[in-house]
């Protein structure tokens, strides 16, 4: 089993450990799951994300390779920034969702654990010309700093990152440790991701602690993303879905004729999508969990993909897959859990928005 | 190592038991909690009814999973725990007191003997 460059402090700090795709990590530490998220939705918390693929994309036709590996426009994607995209393999197939940073001389792409080794290989795959691939997740660590409190706690040592807007990143040097600083997130909350060499992981978590930012673990993180509304590969991402079906079609903006999926995505087949992604407000007592069937009236309409208890809504929620003609708000369903049908009603995502200072 | 007190008997499903007069009380124990994670439902659908030992008498549901509840002793189900419903962390906080979950009118005391003291519990989990 791999173990993040701080999984000793996990231990010392009496975190339930789980099997998380082929990694040791943290589902809770002694606070549980429904505090750590409200660490998160009041103050601040950290979570470590170290188990993320951290790629880096070299050489001198990174650019070219870029632009036919994803399905963006580089022009949109300038020095300094980052973007939430996909990969989609010649068949048609998503192989992840992830964010893609801009740096001066490189590219750096954070993929999601459980795929790391399936998009490598395709990446390799496609390598033409001067493209080098430096996977870089053993090496380094990165955590998830995230919470309305986060902006200020941050700013008390580095002034340098108060400005850093949405989906912007710099390297900054506090205590001569370089730290490259993102402020992007998973929880619907501000923040900043950050990703540093391993010498450097006591220095930032002892950081996190003086600044009473506390740790929190992934069945928070899991939790947060649900009541943002956010995708999860393997649960509303599958490799046979449609992107548009799972209304991901503002990501796909490419109009370069090199990009391989360029027929599937401007055709007419992806633009038929039958399916489309709900919120479920549950009306009865009981989490809806992936898997679970969802009627309207006597007719099966579609599965859920995640559940959880929103303790921000103080009520079950959950997300699933449904003909999209029944995808209207307010249409009650039933889920069937178990032995049991539950009540629910489709009502808009996110289920929870950040009120914006 | 989770607390588990000597006063108790315990089920190998992990709820604990205590006999006054022929009224038990029942609840999980610490380590069932811990295992849970945090508790979001606790559902008692046997009130009133007349279970026999280790039969089914309701559902415990955390964030992360939920779990079937089995009645330790047989009788009939005459209490539940109301506070559980608008606080259903009082079983992570509490499960021993605050966090009992139901009260059984028993039969059969003898049937006690079926379940585990605290050494023997411990061993099991």
């Amino acid at each position: 089993m791999l173990k993040t460059i701080f999984h000793d402090k996990h231990e010392l700090s009496n975190a339930k450990m789980v099997d998380f795709e082929g990694w040791n990590m943290p589902i809770n530490y002694p606070s549980g799951i429904i505090k750590e998220a409200g660490f998160v939705r009041k103050n601040s918390g950290f979570f470590d994300v170290s188990h993320m693929g951290r790629i880096e994309i070299l050489g001198e036709d990174r650019n070219d390779f870029i632009e036919k590996i994803f399905p963006i426009n580089l022009d949109s994607l300038e020095l300094g920034s980052a973007k939430y995209t996909l990969l989609i393999n010649e068949n048609n197939q998503i192989l992840d969702d992830l964010i893609i940073y801009n740096l001066i001389d490189r590219f750096l792409i954070v993929i999601n654990a459980s795929n790391t080794n399936k998009d490598l290989e395709w990446i390799y795959s496609k390598i033409k010309g001067d493209v080098r691939i430096n996977n870089m997740t053993l090496e380094s660590g990165m955590l998830a700093i995230q919470g309305p409190e986060v902006i200020k706690k941050i700013s008390s040592i580095s002034n340098s990152i108060k400005n850093l807007g949405r989906y912007k990143f710099k390297n900054i040097s506090i205590s001569e440790k370089n730290i490259f600083v993102a402020r992007t997130g998973y929880t619907g909350e501000d923040g900043f991701e950050i990703i540093f060499d391993n010498s450097s992981s006591d220095f930032v978590w002892d950081l996190m602690n003086k600044l009473d930012i506390p740790p929190c673990g992934l069945g928070a993180r899991d939790l947060l993303r649900i009541e943002a509304g956010l995708h999860l590969y393997g649960h509303e991402i599958q490799e046979d879905y449609n992107p548009i079906d799972i209304g991901l079609e503002r990501l796909l903006e490419t109009k370069n004729k090199s990009y391989v999926s360029f027929d599937y995505i401007n055709s007419a087949e992806i633009k038929n999508g039958e399916k489309s992604i709900a919120g479920f407000f549950v009306l009865d007592r009981g989490i809806p969990r992936e898997g679970n069937e969802i009627f309207y009236e006597e007719n099966i309409i579609g599965n859920i993909t995640s559940g959880t208890y929103s303790p921000t809504l103080n009520n079950s929620i959950a997300i699933g897959i449904i003909n999209q003609d029944f995808n209207i708000i307010s249409n009650k369903v039933r889920i069937k859990v178990r032995d049991k049908f539950l009540e629910a009603e489709i009502t808009k995502l996110p289920f929870y928005r950040r009120k914006k200072k | 190592m989770s607390e588990i007190p000597k006063s108790l008997k315990y089920s190998k499903d992990h709820e604990w038991i205590i006999l006054e007069g022929n009224i038990a009380t029942i609840g999980i124990t610490k380590h069932a909690a811990e295992s849970l994670g945090d508790i979001v439902y606790v559902d008692i659908n046997s009130i009133d009814k007349e279970l026999k030992q280790f039969d089914k008498f309701g559902e415990i549901e955390s964030v992360k999973a939920v779990s079937d509840l089995y009645v330790p002793i047989s009788g009939k189900v005459i209490e539940t725990n109301a506070e559980l419903e608008s606080n259903p962390e009082f079983v992570n906080d509490d499960c021993y007191d605050k966090g009992w979950i139901i009260k059984v009118q028993i039969e059969d005391s003898n049937e006690l003997k079926n379940l585990l003291d605290s050494t023997e519990y411990e061993k099991i989990i």
